[in-house]
């Protein structure tokens, strides 16, 4: 089938290579105007794990091609994969689809714009064809995995005939399929907003305990394991941490949120994502607190700046709202990642007083403390005693709750973990 | 000679006394162009003088006046720096607050514009901190409620301007909490403290001096609770709790701010002056820094009208010579000032202060007593919302009273019908106001007259000074317009319009008594002190048991 694939963020790239790793001819227009840049310098691209050779492939294969005047005339399939803040493309590119003339269109829209946005949309494309609201399920680093071999799908669609030329296009990616949805595309949106909240309203409960467990002197992951063991909470999304962040999560739970917000003040959603904010600050505060507030000069060193492992995005994440602060206060910050150095360079330009080092242990020599930010895998078991070597005080402040809190202490580190 | 004595002032007796008879309605019918004759207006503003029981005559013989008092050169002692402040030996150079970068002005040998835009400068470093979230409480989190401690200038000032000016923050800016503590009795701070968080609140203790017993007593009971309630030693209280804005750097570094979190200013700035200096904060973190700067801008441009324009185009000298016509001829001695816009609520409130406090003055600069009246009883408040409270003795009682009626001519531009019926209402009240002070029953149509108890003079005199829109710059216009409209009638008055001498006695009378309160009798004192002081350690004693 032919495919035109309309946004320029992970969403979009992501179902234009795989939509054309299964055979489809695949357009993809990024809606960027002139400035088209090159493969390798689309971080969307560069950060999500496989997915540059992947399209590189598809590429080759001729199987995708990006943007050119006149391709694909007359392609009665057409994939919209947005930013939540594009609605007004969205609506010019149905706009055109239905001056166009074709008929018997299926428009897919993957975006996040607000429950009735589809309809809306379907408003503008009028008599010419259908729309149709599939969610995506893509959590970063593991993108491609999610599209190919996706869990579950959701179709909303409000008209019957749309559904055989859906499920056809969907085929393919049905192998370990455990379960298709199908509901109005008012549901499926709503659906989509309130499983991001859900997930952000957890997170954001279990941060909560663990602040309080640190008042308490309560270990949050012994009450964390005993949580999850229920099986009406389960285990997921129950770990505590300095904030979520990403391109994605943020930017749904923030729309959703304000959704919300307008319906009525102060919803519960609304507090979380506030309370994501200060916590994203949260090492920042346990760093002062233990000097109390005097430090100035000190140097600190930040292992992960990434706003999850496995992807070197730093959308929205934790790292930049600790090293805006450290910097404030005339900290020196040396920062470890394994991919995201590049993107810290490009938003902190000169900044003189953070240095990037090329290993872990090469970040904490001279420090006065040890934030763990991102929890990459290599981060997990360090060699403790270059570790206590190369720190000025040997302080750990542990954002994941990754290392074991009494054998850092026998070892003698200071050590401070997130309810802990 | 005597002011009394000199011959434009005879002139202008014997003019009063010729004139006395005139009623304004009678000044309108004669004149149809009244208004073009008496209206003056200079950039953004437009004073309209005609509501005033004046001719040409009078403006010309007041005109005189200000000539035979050498008005233009004290203008010029006063922007060159000159020690006007004679009882003090100290110039007044607030204007030199507002001089834009690059400008100079020097004072006993000092450069004092850089000073001025170094100090603006470490302010707008520390604002921008609070205003990032990055500036820390104690526990880390960030600062987002700021309470200024100040009293007098330290506070009436920033409290007016942060009130007006509150809607120009700009959208993206972080909303901080600005509060405002002056009494001190500590009603202020006992109301305010349950409502704020102490890990979050930052004090700008703002005091020229650091030994004002107000601030300092709000000051000490904002520490007691912070200290209480964040269990952290006195240090770090200090120096993440309070930033200090004074002349006096020593006295705050002895109170505990450290000199990194004061903010200075100096001795040649007079406290009911001092709004444009680093005592302004609070405007800067409400309303931004670059607002603050267009104040800044806006008073500056009026300093220059003030300096240049002739006299008889001079809004400030037409507004002086106004009230001094007012006072020493027709023998009216109250003042109401009356803002047709709520954003001015607080404005007739900072100018009890600048107005009785620079010119509530009988002796004068040679130290004689004078024979002639000085600065009236002056208050105010919201017009339309007067209106409903003492207007009724302006029109129907036996005082006769001066009013400001004071306005934007536009408003709420673009912001939605009702908004904007609400602006035209409230100018309509202001207009009709203004002309039934002015005309009485003349002013009515023939069925509202008739009665006695209906009955309106009219003839009591009013200004309207009207801005094309209250903006950050207009704003500081019409502040730095009073300001140098008080400079014109110390002038005129021979006082020395920047000491206060009357306050200062006040404060060691008190310093004494408290010593008493606490103790045994104190000797020497009134029988109705002595009485009070009796009753209150009955009361005391009696509360303990």
């Amino acid at each position: 089938m032919r495919v035109n694939v309309y946004g320029g963020g992970l969403s979009a790239w992501v179902a234009a290579a795989c939509l054309a790793k299964v055979g489809n001819d695949v357009v993809i227009d990024e809606m960027a105007g002139q400035q088209q840049l090159a493969l390798g310098e689309l971080s969307v691209i560069g950060d999500e794990p496989g997915l540059l050779p992947l399209i590189k492939q598809q590429i080759t294969a001729g199987r995708l091609v990006r943007r050119q005047r006149d391709v694909h005339i007359g392609t009665t399939i057409h994939w919209l994969a947005l930013q939540p803040s594009e609605k007004l493309i969205a609506e010019r590119v149905v706009g055109a689809l239905s001056d166009s003339g074709v008929t018997g269109l299926l428009v897919i829209n993957q975006c996040n714009f607000a429950v009735g946005a589809t309809q809306e949309l379907q408003v503008n494309l009028a008599t010419t064809g259908d729309m149709v609201y599939v969610p995506d399920n893509l959590q970063e680093g593991m993108a491609l995995q999610d599209f190919l071999q996706p869990k579950r799908i959701i179709l909303g669609l409000d008209n019957d005939e749309a559904l055989v030329k859906t499920r056809s296009l969907f085929r393919p990616f049905t192998v370990n399929l455990d379960a298709l949805q199908l509901m109005s595309s008012r549901e499926a949106e709503f659906t989509k907003f309130a499983i991001t909240g859900m997930l952000a309203i957890r997170l954001g409960y279990i941060n909560e305990l663990a602040n309080l467990a640190d008042l308490l002197k309560v270990d949050i992951s012994v009450v964390q394991e005993g949580m999850g063991s229920d099986p009406r909470v389960g285990p997921h999304y129950l770990s505590p941490g300095c904030g979520f962040g990403g391109q994605n999560f943020d930017a749904y739970v923030s729309t959703f949120s304000s959704i919300l917000q307008q319906q009525r003040d102060g919803s519960l959603l609304k507090a979380a994502v506030d309370e994501n904010e200060q916590q994203k600050e949260l090492l920042f505060r346990k760093l002062w607190q233990h000097y109390h507030g005097d430090i100035q000069g000190k140097v600190v060193a930040i292992w992960g700046a990434s706003f999850k492992p496995g992807t070197a995005s730093i959308d929205n994440a934790p790292s930049l709202k600790i090293i805006d602060a450290l910097v404030s206060q005339g900290v020196k910050v040396r920062v470890h990642d394994p991919e995201a150095v590049a993107k810290l360079q490009q938003y902190y330009l000169n900044e003189p007083l953070i240095c990037y080092a090329n290993s872990p242990l090469d970040a904490v020599i001279g420090a006065d403390a040890l934030l763990l930010v991102t929890e990459w895998p290599e981060y997990w078991s360090p060699d403790y005693a270059q570790l206590l070597g190369r720190m000025r005080h040997p302080l750990i402040i542990d954002g994941r709750n990754i290392f074991d809190k009494a054998m850092l202490q026998q070892y003698g580190f200071s050590y401070l973990g997130v309810g802990r | 000679m005597a002011i009394t004595g000199i011959e434009a002032w005879v002139e202008l007796q014997i003019h009063a006394e010729e004139f006395k008879g005139a009623h304004l309605k009678d000044l309108f019918e004669q004149d149809a162009k009244r208004f073009e004759a008496f209206s003056f207006s200079y950039d953004k503003y437009l004073l309209d003088l005609s509501k005033q029981r004046i001719n040409q005559q009078t403006l010309n013989n007041l005109i005189d006046l200000a000539h035979q008092q050498e008005l233009p050169s004290w203008i010029e002692r006063l922007f060159n720096a000159d020690k006007v402040n004679d009882s003090e030996q100290r110039a007044a150079l607030h204007m030199a607050l507002r001089q834009p970068k690059g400008a100079s002005l020097h004072h006993e040998g000092k450069e004092v514009v850089s000073d001025v835009q170094a100090s603006l400068a470490k302010m707008q470093t520390l604002v921008e901190q609070i205003q990032n979230a990055q500036w820390r409480g104690y526990d880390g989190r960030p600062i987002s409620s700021v309470v200024n401690i100040g009293v007098g200038g330290s506070s009436l000032g920033p409290l007016m301007v942060c009130d007006a000016l509150e809607k120009y923050a700009p959208a993206d800016m972080v909303a901080l909490d600005v509060h405002f503590v002056s009494s001190m009795d500590g009603s202020e701070l006992e109301k305010l403290l349950p409502k704020l968080d102490p890990a979050t609140t930052l004090f700008i203790v703002a005091s020229k001096t650091f030994t004002t017993v107000d601030t300092l007593a709000n000051a000490n009971t904002a520490r007691e609770w912070l200290l209480a309630a964040s269990k952290q030693p006195v240090e770090l209280v200090n120096q993440h709790h309070f930033i200090a804005a004074t002349a006096s750097p020593s006295a705050a570094e002895s109170w505990g701010v450290p000199i990194s979190h004061q903010l200075l200013l100096w001795d040649w700035v007079g406290g009911r002056y001092s709004l444009w200096s680093v005592i302004g904060m609070p405007v800067a973190l409400k309303v931004g820094m670059a607002q603050f700067r267009e104040l800044l801008q806006g008073a500056h441009q009026m300093d220059e009208h003030f300096r240049q324009a002739p006299l008889g185009d001079n809004l400030p000298v037409l507004l002086g010579l106004m009230g001094i016509w007012n006072i020493n001829f027709l023998g009216i001695h109250a003042h109401a000032i009356l803002p047709y816009d709520g954003r001015l609520a607080q404005f007739p409130a900072y100018l009890e202060q600048l107005e009785m406090e620079s010119n509530g003055k009988s002796v004068n600069r040679d130290g004689q007593r004078i024979a002639y009246r000085t600065c009236p009883v002056l208050w105010g408040q919201v017009g339309s919302n007067a209106q409903h409270a003492f207007y009724q003795l302006l029109h129907q009682g036996t005082e006769p009273v001066m009013c400001d009626f004071i306005t934007p001519a536009v408003r709420y531009d673009g912001e939605g019908d009702e908004l904007q019926k609400q602006h035209q209402l409230s100018l309509a009240n202001c207009l009709a106001q203004s002309r039934l002070l002015a005309l009485g029953d003349s002013s009515m149509t023939e069925s509202d007259s008739g009665s006695k108890f209906k009955h309106y003079d009219g003839n009591q005199p009013s200004t309207t000074l009207m801005l094309d829109t209250l903006t950050p710059e207009t704003l500081g216009g019409l502040i730095a317009l009073y300001e140098h409209k008080v400079f014109v009638q110390s002038v005129i008055w021979e006082i020395n319009p920047f000491d206060q001498w009357g306050v200062e006695q006040g404060k060691k009378v008190a310093t004494s008594l408290l010593t008493q309160l606490g103790s045994s009798l104190g000797d020497g004192l009134d029988a109705s002190t002595d009485g009070l002081l009796r009753h209150i350690q009955q009361q005391t004693r009696g509360a303990g048991q």
